[in-house]
């Protein structure tokens, strides 16, 4: 059969693969984990990071907030719920009239239907809504995917620095506004 | 090599004829074989009906829409910028490329034009999503003859280029980056670098599936002189991309119709193959694979600085009027036609999709073959069920 030279060839590259993995050194050296030269990631022991841009889940700056609703009518599957009320804040300039604020009372983003397409952050005029590249946030039951603002606000803190653009860009840096 | 082709199609057409003359002595009834919608061989949920006698397919009828999501309604209460969300997951696999016609459909009709370096920008990823797609396609058609090793490798190399896909856009696999007059965003810093060696990685797979799979003999039993397609049916019936150029036909999008696209302004080289068989099939999407990263490289090279934006209105309203952009696609040919009202969503949008016509001659291909050779021709067609079923 003209077939077995190409079964005795495969058989050699995997082979060879499997040597590779395990002895990543070479024979000679001990071996220090056997599983150094494989391409794989341990999962829970070891993690990959994510690059800074990575759409992983969404955070919310709570301060920045106007309750504009911008991010709920251009949602895709209008995955984001906001609930606000007016109040009134203290004047700006002493004896100034009271000015009219809104108060966010409600604001949730249901990761479960969210598709991920970041429209909402880019839409956000006040830089109240970034990208996380964090990616454990899995639950048990569906309903606590929906994250509140409260949970929202706590992935603030992960949300990295914007890189810097490749040379002959003339985009606008962007920056994250302190918390 | 043509010799061994044309002694394997001969005593592949002796072997026909011999069953077939045994099938009709023996008078016997056939069965009707269900694949799929669920198996293991099928990618995805595509249904082949095949009426069999003996080992040979009598006929089969594909059968799709298991998994219609319908798109195109979907795209009737989107606005246009949502659109390009959906139409992400058409095929999932070359996802950026599926945002490229649409977007530069509704560019024609708003009569905006991307700025050059947006246009490098996005010819870049769109060549990097089609190196991503058919790498895959590379270690697969080897799984369907009985290899495991390559697809491992697919998988590995891939990973390269959804890494960088995602550097840039924040998705691996949607990135919902294009935009109508530009891009979202710029290159990050130090991606060029890393884009050069990413494509160094990808040659080299290219020449590892070579030695591993196309030169493997199993592998040219398997594929030379099956499934073959002669050049004016597969016109016929639709065909298009690397389909069709593995018989032979000359027609690639990117060179014949640059519309928005720079691969007018480099050098590269459209790949025929004119044997038609599974084998050309994989030959040329090969060699396609190597063409793209030595455009994407080229494209690097000669990337013009600029915004990546231009001057569009906060809310868009595309003017009324219809628009047909037709793109070569990771899996052939692909288009939207929009019809507009001047309103903030679509009027109606029709997507072709390159796998539907891709598939629709798997009634006329599978006619008379064995029951194993379905699984190599359905793979060597390389389709993907999201863009079938839309």
């Amino acid at each position: 059969m003209g077939l077995v030279p190409g079964l005795v060839k495969g058989l050699g590259v995997t082979g060879r693969t499997l040597l590779q993995t395990v002895f990543p050194g070479g024979f000679k050296k001990p071996i220090p984990a056997p599983i150094r030269g494989a391409q794989t990631v341990q999962y829970p022991h070891e993690k990959d990071i994510p690059a800074p841009r990575a759409r992983g889940v969404i955070a919310l700056h709570e301060g920045n907030c106007t309750s504009c609703m911008l991010c709920v009518r251009e949602c895709p599957d209008w995955c984001i719920y906001i609930e606000a009320h007016k109040e009134k804040a203290p004047p700006r300039r002493a004896g100034g009239k009271p000015r009219k604020k809104n108060k966010l009372d409600r604001f949730d983003i249901d990761f479960a239907l969210c598709m991920f397409c970041g429209i909402c952050v880019e839409v956000c005029p006040f830089e109240a809504l970034f990208w996380s590249p964090e990616y454990e946030y899995s639950e048990p039951r569906i309903a606590d995917l929906l994250h509140d603002k409260s949970r929202l606000h706590e992935w603030m803190a992960t949300v990295p620095e914007f890189e810097d653009h490749e040379t002959g860009s003339v985009v606008k840096q962007k920056t994250v506004p302190p918390l | 090599m043509t010799t061994v082709s044309d002694q394997q199609k001969l005593s592949y057409i002796a072997a026909q004829a011999a069953d077939a003359r045994v099938n009709l002595e023996i008078e016997s009834e056939g069965m009707t074989l269900n694949l799929g919608p669920q198996h293991p061989a099928t990618h995805g949920t595509l249904r082949i009906i095949a009426r069999i006698d003996g080992e040979q397919v009598i006929r089969a009828d594909p059968v799709m829409g298991y998994m219609h999501r319908g798109y195109e309604k979907l795209t009737e209460v989107r606005t246009y910028p949502q659109v390009t969300t959906l139409i992400n997951r058409i095929d999932w696999l070359g996802s950026f490329a599926n945002e490229v016609p649409f977007i530069l459909a509704a560019e024609k009709l708003m009569e905006v034009e991307a700025p050059p370096r947006a246009q490098w920008i996005r010819t870049i990823l769109f060549e990097m999503s089609r190196i991503a797609n058919v790498v895959l396609f590379l270690g697969d058609m080897a799984v369907q003859v009985g290899a495991i090793t390559p697809v491992f490798f697919a998988f590995r190399d891939r990973e390269h280029v959804l890494n960088q896909i995602e550097s840039v856009t924040g998705g691996r696999f949607h990135p919902n980056f294009d935009r109508i007059g530009g891009l979202k965003d710029d290159f990050p810093k130090g991606w060029i670098d890393e884009t050069r060696q990413v494509m160094k990685k990808m040659r080299r797979f290219c020449d590892e599936i070579e030695v591993l799979v196309m030169d493997n003999e199993i592998f040219q039993a398997r594929t030379r002189g099956i499934g073959v397609i002669p050049a004016d049916v597969g016109l016929s019936y639709g065909l298009s991309g690397a389909n069709i150029r593995g018989s032979g036909v000359d027609r690639d999008l990117r060179r014949d119709n640059p519309c928005g696209l720079v691969h007018d302004q480099i050098d590269w080289k459209v790949w025929t193959h004119p044997d038609g068989d599974s084998f050309s099939r994989f030959w040329v999407r090969l060699q396609e694979v190597r063409e793209s990263t030595g455009i994407v490289s080229q494209l690097l090279d000669s990337l013009p600085s600029g915004p990546v934006m231009a001057k569009v209105p906060r809310i868009i309203k595309v003017p009324a009027g219809e628009a047909y952009v037709e793109t070569e696609n990771p899996l052939g040919a692909m288009g939207y036609y929009i019809v507009s009202k001047g309103d903030l969503v679509p009027f109606r949008v029709k997507i072709r999709s390159a796998s539907f016509s891709n598939v629709s001659i798997t009634p006329w291909l599978l006619q008379g073959v064995y029951v194993p050779d379905i699984i190599t021709i359905l793979a060597s067609l390389y389709f993907i069920l999201g863009d079938i079923d839309r």
